[in-house]
């Protein structure tokens, strides 16, 4: 689907078109959901936070105005979600390993530790670090686009990549000295 | 290179395929929102909630950072990526207060070079496991390139490729502190690029102030279960031995018992195609051959490879297309189900159907479509099934003749199970315990995703893996059915039981109770073959060596129901061209099941076989007679052979259809004809399936590098797809569609 075929599409389902909205949402849920998954690291977490997204969409859509691509209005809708289900997680206290996972082999739940603990170090970043991150290097976005989505300047994110590295370099310091 | 990790680390996150059911509550709820929302309010308040700030600010920042590519590794199949980490964190485990524990570990997903477990790693599992809750691993992965399952058993195996050699090291969060996660990796380019020829070299490159300097190579003298004499080894990261006792060392997913902490960098060769490779094949005349012949291929293996390929380039670019030779046209097309009219008996189990339409990418061409359906047995005749699966997942089954190949055939199997009856899974080896309880066979979904989520890998010893195989099956018991505990290993029996007699005692008991045992056992030159025998012996089972989806068939398909479902063997098909007709003709995708013209009449020729409710799906393009689309010229000095090739009565066939099979257990073959005729066209209820089989036909050609297709792109594809999705009951054609946009997607050039 090209780009006018998908505006096509996006103003037919703000004017109402449900069969439209569906198809918007097919296309996209797939994109939705590997965003959620990056984020939370966890299967049903990110179905959950998918769904959010697309009852979002459904709420939202009318307020897209074709001033950015639709993607990135997108990423920052989900973005939005998922930094709710984790205020939300915050308050239940979540474990957050993988042991409500039915049915994984043994290196299924050694991935999901590695993916949690890999989280659990963006977490710990700082503001704004983990949304940064996610963007740039699991979707590939460039600064701009991720800087777009999250409503700072490209400077900012191109700061937040920077600042994260240099921590990385120094916990690895310190914990090869241990 | 280790500030890298982090970057790295989330370029490789890999999201599992969406769940369908979750993907469509959440579709049901976001549109039970969309009505409501647009219920109350016609027209909403339009404002812009989001100002943007100038995405040119600041730009210069953009070019410090290089965006990785995605490496080989994406290309190969999920269990040959894995991060190996060690076993999770017992929790009972008090990790050391201060101290990292480290392991190092040598993984390499490649079929080990040697037989089975040997004694010494198998009777060392059960202490194999790393304290987790503070421990690091460094890993190594050898991301190599398996043969394609088709390997022989015996059979030297070609030369095994690199795609990738990775060093990694993690650690799990404990109290005392953390430790980074470096990930030092080199792409199969990066080596072909640097003209690195082995492992010792890459490893070389990646860490070379331990292998040079801080640890001389030495000759390997301890327990590998590989070849273990005259390997060099090297200690990556320089580490104490006297931790030796804690290190998990993996060579080739094998628990490896050393002395310290080495591993092996025995060179193993870069470069070269994982695929089979085969030509596709070429526009024929039919003056020069009006016989085509090949075997018949029930097998879709490639479409859900090609899906993972697909799915996994997900929005990374340069993910790229999978490997040409990973395409099997044939394969692709025979995923998907179509109406072809079935056979009504027994006797006469296979009914072909001829439709004639126009090629979509060839003007002047038409599509043969010869769907083939199998007999189904009525539900009736099948006696109830529970099914216990006992699935070895220890790291030695990763490469892809072992677990991906037990799990495609079972799932396999299930297509030949009754909605009622039921499958189990219990694990043993690289983890222990039940996967899924008994699930009926309607719950598809469930089972399939229980089986997907299994990976080879970790070392614990299993616990009692086949007394709780054997609980499930007597807990579910069906009296006057089938009930059975399928064991599916590559020479690990240790499941539990490890006293030889004791298990057989065990088996035999069982046995006699009505639960049978059938050991199937995969992968290369397994030379615990006598205990598999022994065992299935006494448990009134088959003990069978699958080497290949065929062979799985055949054994499951036969054995696991102890009724025989295969309707037809040895069915090939030969079609003769008229060449008053047809100009030339093209066999689309089944290039490595072509048989030769005399294979067809001589029933020693093995060929495939079709299963009850089967269906076939051949698609011939051909060029009539006097079209502008013709390929090959016409010859000049050729003989004008027009009586003898336009007998009166046939000019209205393009050629005629000729489809010899075996009833089971019969020898000798028989003969199923028909003629293709010039007005077939395509029935009405048959349009659909028609057309979404040439869009997949199309498909699959493009991935394949569209040699024939003229200007079809993969938007012409979807267009296709979406006019003919038909019921689709459970999703398949409308998955088809999402992976054509992606194939487009990924396919297209980056600006």
């Amino acid at each position: 689907m090209d780009n006018q075929q998908l505006t096509g599409l996006i103003r037919q389902a703000q004017g109402g078109n449900s069969s439209s909205f569906a198809e918007l949402v097919d296309l996209h849920y797939d994109t939705i959901y590997r965003f959620a998954w990056k984020w939370c690291g966890h299967r049903t977490d990110a179905e959950d936070i998918a769904q959010q997204s697309c009852i979002k969409l459904a709420k939202s859509l009318a307020q897209f105005r074709f001033q950015s691509a639709f993607t990135s209005w997108l990423y920052r809708l989900v973005v939005s979600c998922a930094q709710d289900w984790q205020r939300a997680q915050q308050r239940h206290l979540h474990d957050a390993l993988p042991e409500d996972e039915p049915a994984s082999g043994a290196t299924q739940a050694e991935d999901s530790i590695h993916v949690a603990q890999l989280l659990a170090q963006l977490d710990g970043m700082g503001e704004g670090m983990k949304e940064t991150a996610l963007l740039v290097h699991a979707e590939g976005l460039s600064h701009a686009e991720a800087g777009e989505i999250l409503g700072v300047s490209e400077s900012t994110i191109s700061w937040r990549i920077h600042t994260m590295r240099k921590t990385m370099t120094r916990r690895e310091q310190i914990a090869s000295n241990v | 290179m280790n500030t890298k990790s982090i970057q790295r680390q989330l370029q490789q996150m890999n999201p599992p395929v969406p769940d369908t059911a979750a993907r469509l509550r959440a579709q049901r709820a976001a549109l039970a929102e969309f009505r409501r929302v647009h219920a109350k309010s016609e027209r909403q308040p339009v404002a812009s909630k989001w100002s943007w700030k100038s995405p040119w600010l600041g730009g210069f920042a953009t070019a410090c950072v290089a965006v990785v590519g995605v490496s080989l590794t994406w290309l190969m199949p999920e269990e040959g990526r894995k991060l190996q980490l060690p076993a999770p964190a017992p929790r009972q485990v008090t990790p050391a207060p201060s101290k990292t524990q480290r392991a190092l570990a040598v993984e390499a997903d490649a079929p080990a070079p040697s037989p089975a477990v040997s004694p010494a790693s198998a009777s060392a599992r059960p202490s194999a496991r790393v304290p987790a809750e503070n421990s690091a691993a460094e890993t190594i992965t050898h991301t190599e390139r398996a043969n394609s399952a088709g390997a022989l058993p015996g059979r030297e195996r070609e030369v095994d490729e690199l795609s990738e050699v990775k060093v990694t090291g993690a650690s799990i969060q404990g109290p005392g502190g953390t430790s980074a996660n470096p990930i030092q990796s080199i792409t199969g380019e990066e080596m072909r690029r640097q003209g690195i020829v082995n492992t010792a070299d890459a490893l070389q490159q990646l860490v070379p102030q331990n292998i040079s300097t801080n640890q001389p190579t030495t000759v390997a003298t301890s327990a590998l279960p590989g070849p273990a004499i005259g390997n060099t080894i090297a200690n990556l990261r320089g580490m104490d031995p006297t931790f030796g006792s804690r290190t998990l060392t993996l060579v080739d997913g094998r628990r490896m018992v050393s002395t310290s902490n080495q591993v092996d960098i025995a060179p193993r060769p870069i470069g070269g195609d994982r695929f089979e490779h085969f030509e596709t094949n070429p526009v024929k005349r039919v003056a020069d051959e009006p016989e085509s012949t090949f075997s018949i291929d029930v097998d879709t293996a490639s479409y859900s490879f090609t899906r993972r390929l697909l799915n996994q380039s997900g929005l990374r670019q340069g993910g790229g297309l999978p490997p040409m030779d990973a395409v099997r046209v044939e394969e692709m097309i025979n995923y998907f189900a179509y109406a072809w009219p079935a056979p009504t008996s027994r006797r006469e189990p296979l009914r072909p159907t001829v439709t004639v339409s126009d090629s979509p990418w060839g003007m002047g061409k038409k599509l043969v479509h010869i769907g083939i359906k199998g007999y189904e047995l009525p539900t009736r005749s099948k006696p109830d099934v529970n099914l216990v699966l006992l699935l070895d997942v220890s790291g030695s089954m990763s490469p892809a003749d072992r677990l991906p190949l037990a799990k495609q055939s079972v799932a396999l199997l299930l297509d030949s199970l009754k909605p009622t009856d039921t499958v189990a899974i219990v694990v043993y080896a690289g983890a222990a315990g039940q996967v899924l309880p008994p699930t009926p066979v309607r719950n598809r979904e469930a089972i399939e995703r229980a089986l997907n989520s299994l990976q080879s890998g970790g070392s614990t010893a299993g616990a009692a893996g086949i007394q709780l195989a054997y609980n499930l099956a007597q807990q579910n018991f069906r009296k006057d059915g089938v009930n059975r505990i399928l064991l599916a290993t590559d020479g690990d029996f240790n499941v539990g039981i490890s006293n030889r007699d004791e298990l057989k005692g065990l088996v035999e008991r069982e046995r006699a109770r009505g639960v049978y045992l059938s050991v199937l056992t995969f992968g290369q030159g397994n030379n615990r073959d006598e205990v598999a025998q022994v065992l299935a012996q006494n448990g009134n089972g088959v003990a069978a060596y699958i080497d290949t989806l065929q062979e799985a068939r055949k054994v499951l398909v036969q054995e696991a129901t102890s009724s025989l479902f295969t309707i037809a063997s040895d069915v090939k098909i030969q079609v003769e061209f008229n060449p008053a007709a047809v100009a030339e003709y093209r066999l689309i995708g089944y290039e490595t099941r072509a048989l030769n013209r005399e294979d067809f009449n001589n029933d020693k020729v093995d060929a495939g076989d079709v299963g009850s409710g089967h269906r076939v799906t051949a698609i011939y393009e051909i060029t009539p007679v006097g079209s502008s689309a013709q390929l090959i010229d016409e010859r000049r000095y050729a003989a004008s052979a027009e009586p003898a090739v336009n007998p009166r009565g046939k000019a209205n066939e393009y050629g005629f259809l000729k489809i010899r099979y075996k009833l089971p257990g019969e020898s000798q073959s028989r003969l199923l004809t028909q003629p293709i005729r010039q007005d077939a066209g395509v029935p009405a209820a048959l349009r659909q399936d028609v057309t979404f089989s040439t869009a997949v036909a199309g498909f699959a050609q493009l991935l394949r590098g569209g040699v024939y297709t003229g200007a079809l792109t993969y938007d012409d594809v979807i267009q296709q797809a979406e006019s003919s999705l038909g019921r689709d009951e459970y999703g398949y054609r409308a998955e088809f569609v999402q992976l054509a946009r992606k194939a487009r997607d990924v396919g297209a050039p980056t600006e």
